[in-house]
């Protein structure tokens, strides 16, 4: 098992703060002494799962104090149950490639990469998505994973890192973090429902797994897209890598027809790839130019990826 | 035969970049340079919408082909033409890989498609896997396991500021 003991508390932490939020919203709805059903069931339900039954949650004071957790600052234990329960959920979706190599080799360049960001502490993880469409991920805490149809598209490490230093980016600025706050209330009501009737183990991750898959599927604002590239870039400079990587990718990607299947959910839940580009020409400075090197480690990344690919 | 240059491509790929031209258009009239810098010699002036080859790329800079001329642009000057310009667009989303032998798809489905997705109603309906966590999990590198792929690369490390006023973290950025 990965621990899912550790985080239990993290996450009853942040489920508990939403199913609490959903509690003031039912007491308002229908004052009085008779709690709505679907509130306080889900919550002694959840509760007593974890052996913390019979707090009467249901006391609309109780509810209250949980209703600004909306919108407090979500401890780094927390995030990183979310983000674990989120990640498990894609790989429900799409498990990982088969390659240990392959695997091993993402990992490497991605925390190299992310100890060159403002969040080198996490514990970070990288993965291949066994999926051909193009696309890549990032969950809170640290988890982040490229699609095999994307990597087969890639040139090399630079190419790699480019991306990889994207979603590092969307973690370290807790972008999907952020969304999923923004929509707890709304996820809530989609969630409480299907928790009201379980009470398996588990039910608590699968509520959170599917708060962040909404997410996900939901896509994040342009403004956030545009964050990651331009932090991403910087990142990949940091780690010594050329920062044209991420633009090479976006010009493959933007070579590909646009109704391609394989790009359709990628191109739904992103900025198009001209708007992108155009965004990194106008932001990457000139003196980016002096970090041009020549396609890096280009032997070994080709030892491990068959290389593409070319038109 | 294009084919052929590709297997054959990949059979030398281990020496050096894969020298298969890749046909581009410029989005501007630009200048090509004999070197990849702006003070370089000009080998000749190119109108937009004019149609090149990428022979490779340093950099913020690609080294194009153009009839008998070759010189250096910017690499945002150019967008890959691709086989979308030309030819009707391919459905299955695999293209090349397809003609390398790369194996796709098929993997535990019996459906023919052989392109294995992954998409809004899937992410939907996925229910968490657990083991496949731990395996993610398993494949995790140290700090130091990093830094030592990153010297057996031959990486370094620089000081790079971030752009247009973003912070190190989230702390202090708009919500």
């Amino acid at each position: 098992m990965i621990r899912m003991r550790t985080s239990m508390a993290a996450r009853l932490g942040w489920y508990f703060s939403i199913a609490g939020l959903a509690l003031l919203t039912a007491a308002c709805g229908t004052p009085g002494p008779t709690q709505p059903a679907t509130g306080s069931d889900v919550a002694r339900s959840v509760l007593g799962n974890f052996s913390l039954g019979g707090i009467n949650v249901g006391a609309a004071a109780s509810a209250a104090s949980h209703a600004q957790d909306a919108f407090r600052e979500i401890p780094q234990d927390e995030e990183i149950a979310m983000g674990r329960d989120i990640a498990a959920g894609l790989l429900g979706a799409a498990p990982l490639a088969k390659s240990a190599d392959q695997e091993t080799y993402v990992n490497n360049v991605g925390r190299w990469l992310a100890l060159h960001s403002g969040r080198p502490d996490l514990p970070w993880h990288f993965g291949i998505l066994d999926a051909d469409t193009v696309n890549a991920f990032a969950t809170p805490g640290g988890n982040v994973f490229i699609s095999r149809g994307l990597l087969v598209r890639v040139h090399g490490e630079s190419e790699l890192a480019g991306i990889l230093a994207h979603e590092i980016s969307h973690v370290v600025l807790k972008h999907h973090l952020t969304d999923i706050q923004k929509n707890a209330q709304k996820n809530m009501a989609l969630d409480l429902a299907a928790v009201k009737g379980g009470g398996l183990a588990g039910e608590a991750a699968r509520a959170v797994a599917r708060v962040g898959l909404e997410g996900l599927v939901r896509g994040l604002s342009r403004e956030d897209e545009l964050a990651a590239d331009q932090m991403g870039v910087v990142i990949a400079a940091r780690a010594g890598y050329e920062p044209y990587g991420l633009v090479s990718v976006l010009q493959s990607l933007a070579a590909m027809p646009q109704d391609d299947a394989a790009l359709g959910f990628f191109l739904k839940t992103h900025p198009s790839t001209a708007d992108r580009l155009a965004a990194l020409e106008t932001e990457m400075p000139i003196s980016f130019e002096s970090y041009a090197v020549a396609n890096p480690a280009l032997a070994r990344y080709t030892r491990v990826f068959p290389l593409p690919r070319n038109k | 035969m294009k084919r052929l240059a590709v297997a054959m491509c990949a059979a030398w790929l281990l020496a050096a970049q894969c020298a298969l031209a890749e046909p581009a258009v410029t989005v501007r009239a630009l200048d090509l340079k004999a070197q990849p810098a702006s003070d370089a010699k000009t080998v000749v002036s190119l109108p937009v919408q004019s149609a090149v080859d990428v022979v490779t790329r340093q950099g913020a800079w690609v080294q194009l082909k153009s009839g008998r001329s070759t010189g250096w642009a910017k690499l945002f000057d150019i967008r890959l033409a691709g086989s979308g310009d030309a030819a009707p667009a391919k459905k299955n989303g695999t293209g090349i890989a397809d003609t390398l032998g790369l194996a796709m798809g098929n993997r535990g489905s019996s459906v023919t498609t052989g392109v294995r997705g992954l998409d809004a109603d899937m992410l939907k309906a996925a229910t968490p896997n657990a083991t496949e966590y731990a395996k993610l999990a398993s494949y995790a590198r140290s700090k130091e396991q990093a830094s030592a792929f990153a010297r057996a690369g031959n990486l370094k490390s620089r000081e790079v500021s971030l752009l247009g006023g973003q912070t190190e973290n989230a702390t202090g950025a708009k919500k």
